[in-house]
């Protein structure tokens, strides 16, 4: 089994698809990710799952890489009830929490900015551009340059979870390249192809940091370094000024009102 | 049950299972002195930057490893939401370590009988009037020394 725990996840579930599928069970998403080069041992130390859970799931993990071997069952109480976990958040990590809502609000809007892209005789290019430039400056130079510059700096950032982080970055940095493209040239298939895939990217990793990432995280803070990185959040968004969040939760808001608009007609 | 919670006579001296055990000197993290809160006073150099650990009287007695998981790296005012008198100077001075001895974080540990939340709520009231911001915790310690809960407020 030691060998399995050191391997990396995507191998692991293309040469046993099950294991996929029993992480799945246990709420662990590894099958869609774009990377899956984390270490099955940290997968399963993220996920903080109690003991009799992660005994049983190494159990079937087992079972399912070695079909032959004789692999001793644990035992488990089923009398005992485990409540689910609240998650709690750190202030500085709730406050990044928070800033994912408005981030989710734009993502839940794509399927209906893209129908009207669609349905246009001419792409809305002052549309698009206002979008990304929400993606570009609050998603990501209000938001994931915070990741980036402090939170991650609190824990191993050669880490595999970390460097997923900064690749799905990367790759979203990549796609909103091509929708500015799509945008000057007018190109619909372009746009769509990648706001939606854009989408489909942010909306696993926001997932991946609220459930999984920051508790994580949080749970290697001390006191000492939760104080200073709350003083040091604060201190970056106070470059930047109150006004640049209220800027972009009242452009969400008038996207909101004019496509719950377009949908109702 | 009856009677006030937080001096109800209970006795588990016949507790049997203990965790841990009696090797080795376990060496004091206390820091400063004084430590009750009517004592201490914010401009004090051992408050400023620092970690505070604001515990209810009762807390040290009551959670076996204080000084090693709770007291170490922190300095600390202690105080009884239930006995002490002048309780508003209490919030003054939490405003006071926040906004001149810029704390970095504030630690509230209280015992979980009802009338100990009166110093998170001192905590809070002393958090909320200050101009500054930083995070603060409560732990809420079980009688038999047991953490019952830990949580951002």
């Amino acid at each position: 089994m030691e060998n399995v725990l050191n391997k990396e996840i995507k191998e692991i579930i293309d040469a046993c698809p099950e294991v996929g599928r029993i992480l799945d069970e246990y709420g662990i998403g590894c099958v869609p990710c774009s990377v899956g080069s984390c270490l099955l041992k940290d997968v399963v130390g993220i996920h903080s799952l109690d003991p009799e859970q992660e005994a049983t799931l190494m159990y079937r993990i087992e079972k399912a890489v070695y079909p032959g071997r004789n692999v001793a069952k644990p035992v488990v109480d089923k009398t005992k009830k485990t409540a689910p976990k609240k998650i709690s958040y750190s202030p500085p990590v709730k406050k990044l929490v928070e800033e994912h809502v408005l981030i989710k609000r734009l993502l839940a809007l794509i399927p209906a900015i893209v129908d009207y892209i669609e349905g246009s005789a001419k792409v809305d290019k002052e549309l698009i551009l206002n979008c990304v430039d929400f993606i570009r400056t609050y998603a990501d130079k209000y938001h994931h340059m915070k990741e980036e510059d402090i939170l991650f700096k609190y824990v191993d950032e050669k880490a595999e979870v970390i460097q997923v982080m900064y690749k799905d970055h990367d790759t979203g940095r990549a796609h909103i390249r091509q929708v500015v493209e799509g945008a000057e040239k007018g190109n619909k298939s372009q746009i769509k192809e990648h706001l939606f895939a854009y989408r489909d990217l942010l909306t696993q990793h926001i997932k991946k940091e609220d459930e999984i990432l920051y508790p994580w995280i949080d749970r290697q803070l001390s006191m000492e370094q939760v104080g200073e990185m709350f003083r040091k959040c604060n201190e970056a968004d106070a470059l930047v000024g109150d006004e640049l969040p209220r800027k972009y939760e009242r452009f969400i808001i008038e996207l909101e009102e004019k496509f719950l608009q377009e949908v109702a007609k | 049950m009856s009677g006030c919670p937080g001096s109800k006579t209970i006795d588990f001296s016949e507790k049997t299972i203990q965790e841990g055990g009696e090797e080795g000197k376990r060496p004091s993290q206390l820091r400063q002195w004084p430590i009750q809160m009517h004592l201490v006073s914010p401009q004090a150099p051992y408050f400023q930057g620092k970690d505070i650990l604001l515990a209810a009287d009762c807390s040290a007695f009551a959670l076996g490893d204080f000084h090693k998981d709770y007291l170490k790296g922190k300095s600390i005012g202690i105080a009884c939401p239930k006995l002490d008198s002048d309780q508003e100077v209490y919030i003054e001075k939490i405003k006071s370590l926040i906004d001149d001895a810029k704390i970095n974080t504030l630690t509230v540990m209280i015992m979980q009988v009802p009338c100990c939340f009166g110093l998170a709520q001192i905590a809070k009231e002393g958090a909320e009037k200050a101009s500054r911001k930083i995070p603060v915790k409560q732990v809420v310690v079980g009688l038999e020394g047991n953490i019952l809960s830990e949580e951002w407020i």
